[in-house]
């Protein structure tokens, strides 16, 4: 554990220490741009519980792609559950016409429910015919966006928009601001103090981690492997949905064209510097949620464009995945020498 | 007849990057290496391919620009997967991710512009007549006339294929992947073979990059590979690498892609017909899962 | 007989990450044109100090010297073109690929472009196989040709690169008895030719028949040299493992009970419709320990996989203390049967986990007082009271249970595994090779637990490569071959002769194919 906090703030100030020389090679200066970023994202009020909001949809779909990696099926269909849990809460907003404390669980449950469906028919395709989840995954993505993108172009279009989008959905269903952050990050922390339990506490956790470090084991163990990749799949389907309906009721208010796009790998990239851990999801999550909501701030005061962030990211996932094995190299190294000190002596 | 041509040509044009990458990709598979990076490699050549053709003035010099980005995102890989003992599919997803960051980053900082660049300046892949069959009426129009990069991509399956079953690269590639501890204690480091399946692997996607770009299409579009390369990656897996099979799963895509520019304008929706190579995927996973079970049983 | 030394190794040490001192300061020689013998007990070193010469392993100090001048092997390849070549425990060839593939693979004969040339190297593997007389066919797959011609692939690929020098790992662990002499005599034929040959192996009748002379390790350190005339079977022994062994048995007369286990007519195929099991009916009785011998391959893990629910079976019933489990789920099975497997790292624990995380398995479902908030949660209170009752219980020497259990030793990991299992309070006790690449004190550990389990009145089913273990605490031994229990033999009425020739099928072929 601290071995892997180490590795990651590392991992972290390296990434950083590049992305400042790329900076410096391209001529802006480095710590005026790192400033701003963080500046837009931490420092300031606004800035922080933007930071906030936004890492609602990029913690739940790590959350969903962190349990899922470290539970052995490899999901990597959070946008297209994202988004099919995004459209299951638009429909109950659009159509269902509830007092809040109605409307907002029963939207809540038609994202999470959204989301299940979309990755338990992975599930069933993997059940019934073999067929690899992470492929099948996949391509449901891309068949979740364009059904989307018809959903909010043909029957759900409102005229009055100029690109396809939806009619706003039932204020009933809005999550409102509690000084300044939105209820969203609530039920946002909710789930991930849930997915703590279930993975650390829970035996259903328990089995999960151990069929997915060595299913055979697991299975020899008297653990029923194939009920457990089922009810993983739905599991964190649910949660990637749980982020495409929080989106809707805490942002936009309507399905907008686009809306999974800007999230596509981010759960997935969040899982592997986390490497699966819950609460390593949790805060790298919030990293770059900031570098991401800081990007626009720093665009504004630096020039640099705000893609720069999508590097830096990038950078981060790369530098601190092979860190850690160099580092555990390292630690061997150090030990051997020790050993060998010893033998000598 | 005209219908059939169109067909046929579509289905050849749309066929071209998935062969590219799954040949590409057949050669890691068989070298033993789970390389996921072929969607990241070819975004990288598409994009260099553009920059090395606006700047240089030269499609030629656009190829080569394309390869060589994807090169350089096989030495990346090389790296991290090979050299740093990285996991494979972790170091492919960073990589995926690190091409969609890189290219549309360098969109905005050398072309100021966001979503898509095009200019007339930006010079494409000719198409090329066939001496001799493109004089034969029907079989010249069939044949004939079609993007370099396609003709090129017919050489390097046949290539291909004859390089993985008859030579000693070939014979020490497929023992990389069937026994890597075999082929390195018979004095053939399986690392050094991987690195070259890398390198392979990287100069094909580069060239479906740059047919992307500049033989498809003449611009450069945020994350314009749309998931070819794990499609591609799904035809590798579909028939275990085999170089003339991926050459008939790829067309079987190139058809379907081919028959989406045909239904658009038609009664069904461009967002159903869009989704057909998808959907194509997974039929052709399901139709493979039940030729394997009846196979067993 | 003086010859001349031709390797000599000075010094040398290694150590395994984190604190595993596997070489301490080693210093042998061996000279040209005789058989050498290194031996040892499982984890002595022998293989660690052969692959550090080969260049398979760095070594942390010494110097390595090779017909007089130091060398420096930083990869087989180096080796073998020095005229070093060695043949590993596990044979490391391609199933996929033809014999004669198999051996030109890293030094093909080629023609223009890179292109194998096929007539060729067919033609010098068939040279090479007559000249060493050892029957192989160059276009056979190795898939699917025996363990036995596996191994000679093995040495032929090395004679085709004209090596000097042999190194051959435990080559008879993975052969029957009336395998050896034919490979003894192949080996005794290279010597006569010239040829160097180091012979890594722990039993201790072959390394007098065959090898000029034996050198013994323990520990990691080398014990002595002397020539093999010179020593007699107990010297060896007691050099190994520093003391006096015995090798008589320690079972005590004791009359089995009930019967517990019973297997009636097993059988499975494999995916191709081969019968992989075929009517394997076994039975086991309270205080019994019933020995399953046979070549690798030969059904055992098939009928493993059978009794613990992991592979359909086509017809047969399986019967637990009068239960029929024929078509139970695995869970089921794991109230009647502990289960110890024969591969640690993919079937008996996660490397991954915590010891904790691996001792608690199958006793996070099947004991209630593991779980907590009505049953969603899992007690790691109670868990780690559990890891404390098997250290205690088990003698494991551990950290805390929070530390990943691949920071345990192999013999210690093994004792968790077995805790676990044992602790699961079972009638039947199925145990996979528990003994497998364990050290001495372990092994010993392991047998007295077994013999114990027996006269607790257990009923347990061993499978074993090791016939001296079979013989040392199985009352019965059942030979199988081809998916076939083709004898059942009470221990103390039977020989290793006899079970090898069952284990070969009841068919002589020792001599047959050696020629004259």
């Amino acid at each position: 554990m601290r071995k892997q906090a180490l590795s990651g703030i590392l991992g972290v100030l390296a990434a950083f220490a590049i992305g400042a020389l790329v900076l410096a090679l391209q001529g802006f200066n480095p710590v005026a741009t790192y400033g701003a970023l963080l500046q837009y994202s931490l420092f300031s009020g606004s800035g922080f519980t933007a930071t906030l909001t936004r890492a609602v949809p990029l913690i739940l779909t790590g959350l969903s792609a962190s349990i899922a990696f470290a539970s052995g099926p490899v999901n990597l269909g959070q946008p297209g559950q994202l988004v099919m849990g995004a459209l299951g809460a638009t429909l109950v907003g659009l159509f269902v016409h509830l007092p809040s404390v109605f409307l907002v669980p029963l939207c809540i449950l038609a994202s999470l429910l959204g989301g299940a469906l979309w990755s338990g028919l992975a599930a069933l395709l993997k059940r019934a015919f073999a067929m690899d989840e992470f492929i099948v995954t996949l391509m449901l993505n891309f068949i979740a966006d364009y059904f989307a993108l018809w959903v909010i172009t043909y029957p759900l279009f409102d005229p009055s928009a100029s690109t396809p989008m939806t009619r706003p959905i039932s204020t009933a269903a809005w999550l409102p601001d509690l000084g300044g952050v939105n209820t969203s990050v609530l039920f946002m922390v909710l789930a991930a103090v849930v997915c703590w339990l279930i993975m650390s506490r829970g035996r259903s956790g328990y089995e999960w981690r151990m069929t997915g470090q060595n299913s055979l084991f697991a299975r020899i163990g008297g653990c029923k492997v194939d009920a457990n990749y089922v009810r993983v799949m739905l599991v964190t389907g649910a949660l990637a949905g749980l982020a495409g309906g929080l989106m809707i009721m805490g942002g936009p208010h309507r399905f907008v064209k686009g809306l999974g796009a800007n999230y596509a790998w981010d759960g997935i990239m969040i899982a592997v510097v986390a490497s699966n851990g819950i609460s390593g999801t949790f805060l790298y999550g919030l990293l770059f949620s900031a570098l991401q909501q800081g990007a626009i701030g720093m665009e504004l005061v630096t020039a640099v464009p705000s893609e720069f962030i999508d590097v830096l990211q990038a950078v981060i996932v790369l530098v601190v995945v092979a860190g850690r094995v160099s580092l555990n190299m390292v630690f061997d190294r150090l030990a051997t020498r020790r050993k060998l000190k010893e033998n000598t002596r | 007849m005209n219908v059939l041509f169109g067909l046929v040509s579509a289905m050849v044009v749309g066929a071209t990057p998935i062969l590219l990458a799954a040949i590409g990709g057949t050669f890691t598979f068989y070298a033993g290496i789970f390389n996921i990076a072929m969607e990241g490699m070819m975004l990288v050549g598409a994009f260099c391919a553009v920059l090395g053709s606006f700047f240089l003035h030269s499609w030629f010099l656009g190829i080569l620009c394309a390869v060589a980005g994807a090169l350089v995102m096989a030495g990346i890989f090389i790296l991290f997967a090979v050299k740093l003992h990285t996991d494979e599919f972790l170091t492919g997803i960073a990589l995926n991710l690190f091409a969609v960051g890189l290219t549309t980053f360098l969109l905005r900082d050398i072309f100021h512009v966001k979503g898509a660049f095009t200019d007339a300046g930006i010079r494409a892949i000719p198409a090329v007549k066939l001496p001799l069959i493109s004089g034969i009426p029907y079989l010249g129009s069939l044949l004939s006339g079609y993007n370099l990069i396609i003709y090129v991509a017919v050489l390097v399956t046949v290539l291909s294929a004859f390089v993985i079953f008859r030579t000693r690269f070939g014979l020490r590639l497929r023992g990389a992947g069937y026994n890597a501890a075999c082929l390195s204690s018979s004095g053939v480091p399986a690392s050094t073979i991987r690195i070259w399946s890398l390198i392979i692997c990287a100069v094909c996607c580069g060239l479906a990059g740059a047919y992307l770009s500049l033989g498809y299409v003449r611009l450069f579009a945020e994350n314009m590979s749309a998931g070819r390369g794990w499609i591609s990656l799904a035809a590798v897996i579909l028939v275990s690498g085999n170089p003339w099979g991926i050459g008939v799963i790829s067309l079987l895509f190139g058809f379907f892609d081919g028959l989406t520019v045909f239904l658009q304008g038609g009664r069904i929706p461009t967002q159903f017909t869009a989704m057909i190579p998808y959907v194509a995927t997974l039929v052709s996973l399901y139709l493979y899962s039940v030729r394997k079970k009846r196979r067993q049983a | 007989m003086a010859r001349d030394v031709l390797i000599d190794l000075q010094h040398i040490t290694k150590v395994f990450p984190p604190d595993t001192v596997a070489l301490s300061d080693v210093s042998v020689s061996f000279e040209a044109g005789e058989i050498h013998a290194l031996v040892g007990e499982n984890g002595a070193g022998k293989s660690t100090l052969m692959k550090v010469f080969y260049g398979l392993e760095r070594r942390d100090a010494g110097d390595i010297f090779f017909r007089g001048a130091k060398v420096e092997f930083r990869t087989p390849r180096e080796a073998i073109a020095a005229g070093i070549g060695m043949v590993h425990q596990e044979i490391l060839l391609i199933p996929e690929y033809t014999v004669w593939q198999n051996i030109v693979l890293g030094a093909e004969p080629v023609r223009a472009f890179g292109i194998i040339d096929v007539d060729r190297a067919r033609e010098v593997v068939r040279q090479k196989i007559e000249e060493f007389q050892f029957n192989l066919d160059p276009d056979a797959l190795v898939g699917d040709i025996s363990v036995a011609a596996r191994q000679k692939v093995e040495i032929l690929k090395l004679l085709y690169r004209n090596v000097s020098v042999l190194v051959l790992d435990e080559p008879t662990a993975v052969l029957t008895p009336q395998e050896i002499p034919q490979l003894f005599a192949e080996l005794a034929r290279l010597r006569d030719k010239g040829h160097t040959i180091i012979f890594i192996s722990h039993r201790l009748d072959e390394v007098l028949t065959l090898s000029d002379r034996v050198t013994v390790m323990r520990r990691g350190k080398i014990v002595g040299t002397s020539a093999a005339s010179e020593l007699t079977k107990e010297d060896l022994a007691r050099q190994m493992v520093g003391r006096e062994v015995l090798f008589t048995s320690r079972r005590q007369p004791q009359e089995p009970g009930e019967i517990v286990f019973h297997a009636q007519g097993l059988n499975c195929s494999d995916t191709e419709h081969r019968a992989r099991l075929h009517d394997a009916t076994v039975e086991v009785r309270a205080g019994e320990i019933v020995g399953v011998a046979g070549v690798e391959g030969n059904g055992q893990f098939e009928l493993v996989n059978a009794i613990m629910g992991l592979a359909p079976m086509t017809s047969g019933t399986l019967e637990v203390k009068g239960k029929d489990i024929t078509h139970a789920d695995i869970l089921t099975r794991r109230t009647l049967i502990a289960f110890v497997p024969q591969d640690r790292e993919k079937m008996g624990a996660s490397v991954a986990a915590s010891i904790l995380e691996d001792a608690i398995m199958t006793h996070h479902i099947l004991d209630p007082r593991f779980r907590t908030w009505r049953g969603l949660g899992l007690n790691y209170r109670h868990a780690a009271e559990f890891v404390d009752q098997i250290r205690d219980q088990f003698t494991v020497s551990m950290g805390h249970s929070s530390d990943p259990f691949n920071s345990l030793s192999g013999g210690n990991q093994q004792k968790v595994i077995l805790g676990r299992e044992l602790l699961l309070e079972t009638p039947f006790v199925l145990m996979d090779q528990p003994t497998r690449g364990l050290d001495v004190g372990s092994i010993e550990y392991v047998h007295q637990l077994l013999l114990d389990l027996r006269s607790k009145k257990r009923a347990v089913l061993l499978v074993s490569a090791d016939l001296d273990e079979l013989f040392m605490v199985a009352d019965r031994i059942v030979v199988m071959c081809q998916g076939e229990v083709v004898a059942d033999l009470a221990t103390d009425a039977t020989s290793r002769e006899e079970i090898g020739y069952y284990m070969l099928g009841g068919k002589e072929v020792a001599h047959a194919e050696t020629g004259s």
